[in-house]
Order: C-alpha cells, then sequence, then structure tokens
C-alpha cells in the first residue's frame, strides 16, 4: 500500500518536473522543475530498498543475525540515493550560476530571450 | 497515514512552486517539498537519506535558489 | 601491478584537486599539470590486466543459490581498456600542452575541467558498477559544461546552459533506469545483474526490464549526441576552445561506447536491442552527413561529422557479433584520434585568421603548407581511404554488415562514407585551395609550434593503425569474445 503511494508520488514529481522544465519559459521554474525530477528519481528508489514493517538496516549489537536479514530494508539503495542528491545539489548550483551570469547579458530570465540566441546565430550561419 | 499526507504536501507544494508569481515563493515551496521528502525518507527507513535530504532539500536548495532570485529578479514574467 | 588501476582514476582526480587549489602560483601548476599529463598515458601502459575491488572486498560466493556476487565497486582493466585510456591519457598530455604553450597565464579552474573529465571517463571504461558509471557520467556532463562555458567564443554559456537543462533532465531519466534494473536485479554490479539474467533468475520478458532499457537507453542518446541530441552536441563542439573540442569529442566516444558495451551485456538478450541501436546509428549517419553539407562553418561541420562517425560505432556495436563489435571499438579508436587532429588542425586555422565561414576564406595552402597537408590526411582518414587507419576500420564494418546479412547497411555505411569525403573535400577546396578573397586578411603569424606538434603525433597514430591494425584488433576482438560469451 504505501509502496504504492510512494511509486504514485516519485511519478507525480516526475511527471511535474518534466512538464516544468520542457514547457515553462521562466529559467529558475525550469531549474525547479529539473529539481523535482531529481528528487522524484531520489525517491522512487528509496521505495525499492523499503521494506513494509521492517526495520531501519543497522545492526545493533545485542540483535540476531538471521532475525535482522529478514526484517531490515535493502540499504543499497540509500546508499545511491545519497550521491545522487549531492550530485543533484551540485548540478543545480552550476545551472543557477550560469543563469546569474545570463542574466546580467540579456537582463531578463525569460528561456526563449536568453536562449533563443544561440538558434539565431546558427540560422544566421546556415 | 502520514505517508500519505506528506505525499500530499509535497506534490502540493510542488505544483505550487510552478505557478507562483513571485519567485521567492516559489523558492520556499521548494524548501517545502524537499523538507516533506526529508521526513518521507525517514518513514521508509532511511534515515541516512533523511537527513541528507533535510539539509540538502530544505535548505540548500532553496537558498540557493532564492539567492539566484536575489541578483536577477524577484517576478515571473 | 593491479595497485595501478585505481590510480589510472586517482591521479588526474588529485592532480584536478591539486591544480585547482593552488591555482594561485602559475609556475607551480604549469610544471604539476605537465607532468601529470605526461604520466597519463604511461600508467595504463604499464599497468598489468586484472580486476580490482575497491575496499577489497572480494567477490562472496553465495552459500544458497551458489552464485558468487560482488560486493565492492570492481574496476576490470583489459587490452581494451588499456589502448583506449591509453590514447585518452596521450590526447589529455596533447591538449595540455597546447593549452600551456598557448596562455602565457593559465587558468587552474580550466585545467581542473580537463584533468576532472579524464578521471571521468577513464572510470566510465574501467567500470563495472552501474551505479559508479552514473555518478561518473553526471562528472563528465559537469566538466564538459565547464570546459565550454570557460572557452571565450561568443554563446559559449548559453550553449553550456542549454546543454546542462539537457543533461540534467537526461540524467535523472537515467537513475531511474537504474533504479528499475535494481528493482529487478537487486544489484548494481554489471556481472552479478548479467548472472542473474542469463541463469533465468530474472524474467528479462517483463515490462520493468524493458521500460528500465528505455530509460538508460535515453541516456545513453544523450550522452553520445545521437539523434535527438547531434544538434546540441555539434553545436558544444563548436562553442569550445579548439583544444578543448578536441578533447571533449574524445570523452563524447568514450562516454559513448562504454555506456554502450554495459547496455550490450545486460540487454543483449532482448531482440529489440539490437535493432534499436543500428536504428539510432544509421540515423544519427545520415542526419551527421546531411548536416554536415549544410554547414558554412566548418567547426560546426566538423561536429556533424563527428556525430554521423558515431553512427558507424554504433552500427558495429548493434549488429552485435564478434567481429562487428570488434570493428565497431576500433572505429571509435579511430575516430577519437582522427577528429582530435580535425579540430586542433582546424583551430590553428581560426588561430591564424579569425574567421570560421568556409564562404570568406580561401588560398591559405600558401600560408600554412605544414597544417593543411597534415589536415587532408586527416580528413581522407575520416572518409576511409587507403591506407589509413578510417579505411581500416570501415572496410570491418562493411565486411561484417555483409556476413550478418544486411547488405543494405554496408552500402549505406559506404555511401556516408563517399558523402563524408564530398564534404571534407568541399571544406578543404574552399578554405586552402581556391583563389584567396581580397577582403580575407591573414594574420602571418606561425601556428603554434605546439599545435603542429600535437597534430604530427596523433598523425603518425592515424598511419600506424592504418598500417598494423592488427596490433589493435586483436586484442580487442579477444575482448569482445570475453564478453559475448
Amino acid at each position: 500500500m504505501s509502496q504504492l503511494a510512494v511509486l504514485f508520488t516519485s511519478v507525480a514529481l516526475v511527471v511535474i518536473g518534466l512538464y516544468a522544465a520542457i514547457f515553462v519559459d521562466n529559467i529558475i521554474k525550469k531549474i525547479i522543475g529539473i529539481s523535482f525530477i531529481e528528487e522524484g528519481a531520489n525517491l522512487f528508489i528509496v521505495g525499492i530498498g523499503y521494506k513494509s514493517g521492517g526495520i531501519v538496516p543497522i545492526l545493533a549489537p545485542n540483535m540476531d543475525v538471521s532475525w535482522f536479514t529478514a526484517n531490515a530494508s535493502y540499504p543499497l539503495p540509500y546508499g545511491l540515493v545519497l550521491t545522487s542528491i549531492v550530485i543533484g545539489a551540485s548540478t543545480l548550483a552550476v545551472m543557477l550560476a550560469l543563469v546569474m551570469v545570463l542574466y546580467r547579458r540579456y537582463g531578463t530570465l525569460s528561456t526563449k530571450v536568453m536562449l533563443a540566441d544561440t538558434s539565431k546565430q546558427e540560422e544566421y550561419d546556415e | 497515514m502520514l505517508e500519505i499526507i506528506l505525499m500530499i504536501i509535497i506534490v502540493v507544494s510542488a505544483i505550487l512552486a510552478l505557478i507562483q508569481k513571485d519567485l521567492l515563493n516559489a523558492a520556499i515551496l521548494t524548501g517545502f517539498s524537499g523538507g516533506a521528502l526529508a521526513v518521507l525518507f525517514q518513514i521508509l527507513l532511511a534515515p541516512d537519506v533523511a537527513l541528507t535530504q533535510a539539509i540538502v532539500g530544505a535548505a540548500i536548495v532553496p537558498v540557493f535558489i532564492a539567492l539566484t532570485v536575489k541578483k536577477t529578479q524577484r517576478s515571473d514574467d | 601491478m593491479n595497485e595501478l588501476i585505481p590510480l589510472m582514476v586517482i591521479v588526474p582526480m588529485i592532480a584536478a584537486l591539486l591544480l585547482s587549489a593552488f591555482s594561485k602560483f602559475d609556475k607551480v601548476i604549469k610544471v604539476l599539470a605537465f607532468v601529470v599529463a605526461f604520466c597519463l598515458p604511461i600508467i595504463p601502459l604499464v599497468s598489468n590486466y586484472g580486476l580490482h575491488y575497491f575496499g577489497g572486498y572480494q567477490p562472496v560466493l553465495e552459500p544458497i543459490t551458489n552464485m558468487t556476487y560482488h560486493p565492492a565497486i570492481t574496476y576490470s582493466f583489459n587490452f581494451m581498456q588499456q589502448i583506449f585510456i591509453a590514447i585518452i591519457g596521450l590526447l589529455t598530455f596533447l591538449v595540455i600542452f597546447i593549452y600551456l604553450t598557448k596562455y602565457k597565464k593559465v587558468s587552474g579552474p580550466y585545467l581542473f575541467l580537463v584533468f576532472m573529465g579524464t578521471a571521468a571517463v577513464t572510470a566510465l571504461i574501467l567500470t563495472d558498477d552501474i551505479f559508479n558509471m552514473f555518478v561518473f557520467f553526471e562528472i563528465l556532463a559537469l566538466a564538459q559544461v565547464g570546459i565550454v562555458a570557460a572557452s571565450s567564443i561568443d554563446y559559449s554559456y548559453e550553449m553550456a546552459l542549454k546543454y546542462m537543462i539537457l543533461g540534467s533532465i537526461g540524467s535523472p531519466i537515467m537513475l531511474l533506469g537504474i533504479g528499475f534494473l535494481l528493482a529487478l536485479t537487486g544489484s548494481v554490479n554489471i556481472t552479478d545483474i548479467v548472472l542473474a539474467i542469463r541463469s533465468g533468475i530474472v524474467n528479462f520478458k517483463s515490462p520493468v526490464f524493458l521500460i528500465s532499457l528505455g530509460l538508460i537507453f535515453f541516456g545513453w542518446l544523450y550522452a553520445s549526441g545521437l539523434p535527438p541530441f547531434h544538434t546540441i552536441k555539434s553545436g558544444i563542439y563548436s562553442k569550445a576552445e579548439p583544444h578543448g573540442a578536441a578533447l571533449l569529442q574524445s570523452f563524447t566516444v568514450i562516454s559513448m561506447i562504454s555506456i554502450v558495451l554495459i547496455l550490450f551485456r545486460v540487454y543483449s538478450v532482448l531482440p529489440i536491442f539490437e535493432v534499436l541501436i543500428v536504428l539510432f546509428s544509421v540515423l544519427a549517419m545520415i542526419l551527421g552527413v546531411s548536416l554536415a553539407l549544410t554547414q558554412t562553418d566548418f567547426r560546426r561541420m566538423i561536429g556533424f561529422l563527428a556525430v554521423g562517425e558515431l553512427g558507424f560505432i554504433g552500427l558495429g556495436i548493434g549488429l552485435g557479433t564478434q567481429f562487428s563489435i570488434t570493428a565497431g571499438l576500433f572505429q571509435a579508436l579511430n575516430e577519437i584520434v582522427i577528429t582530435a587532429l580535425l579540430f586542433i588542425g582546424f583551430g590553428a586555422i581560426v588561430n591564424a585568421t579569425n574567421e570560421v565561414d568556409t564562404r570568406k576564406l580561401g588560398g591559405l595552402l600558401a600560408y600554412h603548407p605544414k597544417v593543411s597537408i597534415m589536415l587532408l590526411i586527416g580528413g581522407l582518414a575520416m572518409a576511409g581511404v587507403p591506407p589509413l587507419s578510417g579505411f581500416q576500420s570501415k572496410l570491418m564494418l562493411v565486411q561484417a554488415s555483409l556476413s550478418c546479412g544486411y547488405p543494405e547497411l554496408s552500402i549505406l555505411a559506404i555511401m556516408v562514407s563517399i558523402a563524408t569525403f564530398v564534404v571534407f573535400v568541399k571544406t578543404f577546396y574552399s578554405m586552402f585551395l581556391r583563389p584567396k578573397p581580397h577582403d580575407l586578411d591573414v594574420v602571418t603569424k606561425d601556428v603554434p609550434r605546439a599545435m603542429i606538434f600535437a597534430m604530427a603525433v596523433l598523425l603518425i597514430i592515424v598511419i600506424a593503425f592504418g598500417l598494423f591494425p592488427d596490433v589493435v584488433t586483436n586484442g580487442i576482438s579477444q575482448y569482445v569474445g570475453g564478453m559475448i560469451h
């Protein structure tokens, strides 16, 4: 039940993010949308490791090992998500830095204005 | 039950963040979504991920976005 | 000396961090960058083949299912990895050499990006762990964006941001695909995944497996710049400095082959997989060459030709036999060298004339005879003229597609080669042979010696591979044979 809900939420986040990244004109909102896609992917991977009614995968000293392996959730996806969260934050920071530089040149946050000039230049080249 | 509420918070604040006219509000709502996600990770038995997500999703990402908004412009037009 | 395997990634990474930290001391970073870049091609050549388990966690035999599984991140180093890492190291050395001699004041962050990119592609080709691949895929994307943004060409920031936005849509999608695969097999080690699929523990007919293929395939298309990403890929080549572009295209080729080999090992049980790869490769070949025909900016032209050449690699791997995959990998090796040669050579022309429009150029043969001869040989090698290296690999590809029973594909490959030849000769004629336009003032300063040196080294490799292809193909063929069975 709760795994199904996790799946639904992650799909919703990815879809919302994709919509924003493709159709929204404002560049900062595009980037927010991209961060939602990343969060959706992370949530999905955490959902893989989750075991309904299980325990946190930390082996305490007084635990029986076979009981622990039967009940603990799968820790590998959690390790992956840790890395992925940090990667997401760093790409976000680089994109925002590029936006700040480009804002100084164009004075607007509209993607149509900011990123269209390269394609205009390409048309001119052709 | 709690996880259902959290999921609703995540999705609704994500949608609200994208329809705000004021980009600073959008940044704060992104933080809401990230913070709720951190609590959800805790419920999904991943405390280490929850800690990281709480710092990154609820603090660092919205602060970065807010800084960019401060350096550029606040309204979305 | 198996201990050298992780060092191939660690050395450039530490060098990158040190260069960035000490970027105030000009002399120190110049010496450091040169020494490390010089070591890069040597480390793989002196290292032994084998596996490296990070943290020393050896493979464990599971008693119940009687299967081994790998708890550690595993790097596998073999002849194929050796030759590619050596070539990428050599190219990095040449690029660093050109950069250090070109500018009086060098920038630490730029060198950081170059070394980080090299470390990332080295790790990509070494790794046997699908999540490790994803991490370095992201680092590589960031390094590429940085190299583009650091160039002084107009609109480079816009191109970098565009590439980055596409990349940050592509990489979570790839992560989702890895997530599906992990959900299905419970492991991120590729050997384990392959074993689980082959032994029938995982049902490869399930839709989840197909979805994961689709998602990772999308990420691969982005990384390798096949359609629909061919425009942005050739765009970033044209917005980077010429030596940067030479390095960027080699990053693209390496990430393409390393990801597609992983995909091949995991998904070759699905019949649709090979169809998909051949389809996109053929699209890339046709689109690359036909778009190259219409370009007047010669940097963009080379960019599109490079995309077209990527199609040949994909064709070889998509056919799926031992001979065709060997041909594809050999083509990849040749393309790295040849395209780097062309980018550096045309960069020398930009240096001398400050003009990138072929319509406004002409008569440069008299001014730069050395550069033009070397460029001509490089272009002929790319088009597949004997006895150069491009000919050998394309001949192998044509033979492979004939022996697989697809004469259409071999005819197409020959036609694309001829079109490449036409595009190149047309550009070469308008730049070097026809009379010089009156309004073109050629700066009579010499082409930097470092560029000539780099081109000469690459040219020697092109001719050597052309005359003695067996040196490389035998080893690659053995590796591929081991991979398929």
